[in-house]
């Protein structure tokens, strides 16, 4: 008799019990991946670098061949968008000295708006539609780290979640759940700004819960952009995260819930940039005890 | 040389698994449909039906170690794939004994193991709290597009490697009688 009949039951037991350690490992607070995990990440993504380049190639015809079929339309929109921006540019240029001026009188150094980028490309996106999740090709040895904000040039995409040697993974916004808020602020004139937090994605509605804080007198309107508070001490402020949708009163009537639309296609990303905060919380906490030495 | 084939040609679907949302086109990825790729797994039905002899295990040992490297690269947690794959493979691995390997024969156990495993799969992250899917919603978003596209993939394989991989199994498996 092999090996395996005979002890069939018993193997399978054996199993079930290792499958629950595994998974109780894995679904622990850990802050790190283990050795053995981030050398398995870093040479799939090795391989994936050499692979993704034909890959990409081949989907950027059909992309290319989409595009050519809107050009018209959208080189028309964008004619008469241009000749608005050339108005902002000259009031952006002002405001940008306005505001160094500003911060060399008052010996401010870092904002919370700060931040240095680190460039990367994405290489695979996980194909098990329950994680919402893509590799990118930097790593620790890059300088990035857990919950860094990832970025497009069209908005905040997700958050870094593992990070190997070389290679990292993003959790992408449309997966954060209640464990991943994000402290978000619509802006108003006269400093009647409206606070909440990106509470999580709803996946019946495709749109982002952003929880109003305060009492919410204030109107919402459709349309209206939402935007990193940087409060929340990890991800920069003015980091844009959507747009806002509809809005609906909670469950208990209290509060209100606006459903905001991610800025970013979550499904061509391609080049991303890392955000890392250049005020950390510790440098926070320093700058706020020397103001109260003082 | 010829005993890394079997590997190797696993660990590029295993790769290729991550870019296969990029080559499908763009409004199918963003309808309420989720196709899943189980490539990996199609590769180890055929495995299990055309390379194993009667007492031998190989294909049940590659559905851990690759179950568990899918779970490594693309999921973050540990032992989901491994289990699914490895149960499922165990029972085409059964059944293979009773039919005879031929085409129709082949669709008919990757049917049911494509479905056996990721049916697995979704109780195991429902447990954990990941998918919150309600199971009629299940059945027709993700199980039968997943299964549908993942036969026709395994349909590609079958002109390819049905007959290359019995050749390697004579080769490499004559005249050994377990694992």
């Amino acid at each position: 008799m092999p090996f395996f009949r005979k002890k069939r039951l018993f193997l399978i037991l054996i199993g079930f019990i290792i499958i629950v350690a595994l998974i109780g490992f894995s679904l622990r607070d850990r802050a790190n991946l283990t050795t053995a995990e981030q050398f398995v990440n870093d040479t799939v993504g090795w391989v994936q670098g050499v692979i993704h380049a034909p890959v990409n190639f081949v989907t950027g015809i059909f992309t290319n061949i989409d595009d050519f079929k809107d050009t018209y339309n959208e080189n028309r929109i964008l004619k008469e968008k241009l000749s608005q921006y050339k108005g902002l540019i000259y009031e952006v240029q002002e405001l940008r000295e306005e505001n160094e001026e500003l911060r060399n009188t008052m010996d401010a150094e870092d904002s919370i708006r700060d931040f240095d980028p680190i460039h990367a490309t994405v290489m695979s996106r996980s194909p098990e539609s329950w994680v919402e999740q893509v590799t990118i090709n930097k790593g620790e040895q890059d300088g990035v780290r857990s919950n860094m904000a990832v970025i497009t040039a069209e908005g905040m995409v997700g958050k870094i979640q593992n990070t190997s040697q070389f290679t990292s993974t993003v959790q992408l916004i449309t997966g954060f759940d209640q464990f991943n808020r994000i402290s978000a602020t619509i802006s108003r004139e006269d400093g009647k700004d409206i606070f909440g937090m990106i509470e999580g994605f709803d996946k019946e509605s495709d749109s982002l819960l952003f929880r109003i804080i305060e009492e919410s007198e204030k109107d919402l309107e459709k349309g209206e952009l939402v935007v990193s508070s940087g409060m929340g001490g990890v991800f920069p402020a003015g980091l844009m995260i959507g747009t806002v949708k509809e809005v609906i009163p909670d469950q208990y009537g209290l509060t209100r819930t606006a459903l905001v639309e991610p800025a970013a296609n979550m499904y061509q990303i391609n080049n991303v940039i890392v955000v890392d905060r250049k005020l950390t919380e510790e440098k926070e906490a320093e700058t706020e005890n020397e103001e109260e030495d003082e | 040389m010829k005993r890394l084939y079997l590997p190797l040609i696993l660990f590029l679907f295993l790769v290729l698994e991550g870019v296969a949302l990029e080559l499908l086109p763009d409004n199918l990825i963003k309808s309420d449909w989720f196709f899943v790729p189980h490539w990996v797994f199609v590769f180890l039905v055929y495995l299990a039906i055309f390379y194993e002899r009667e007492n031998t295990y190989h294909s049940v040992i590659y559905a851990l170690v690759f179950g568990l490297l899918i779970d490594i690269v693309y999921t973050g947690i540990l032992g989901i794939y491994m289990f699914s794959y490895g149960i499922a493979i165990y029972i085409i691995h059964g059944l293979r004994k009773i039919l005879h390997g031929n085409i129709y024969v082949t669709i008919l156990l990757g049917l049911i193991g494509i479905a056996l495993s990721d049916i697995s799969i979704n109780i195991i992250f429902s447990l954990v709290g990941m998918s919150e899917i309600l199971w009629e919603d299940y059945f027709s978003n993700r199980l039968l597009p997943t299964v549908i596209s993942n036969l026709v993939f395994l349909l590609i394989l079958y002109p390819i490697f049905a007959k290359r991989i019995s050749r390697w199994g004579r080769e490499q498996l004559a005249g050994r009688n377990t694992i």
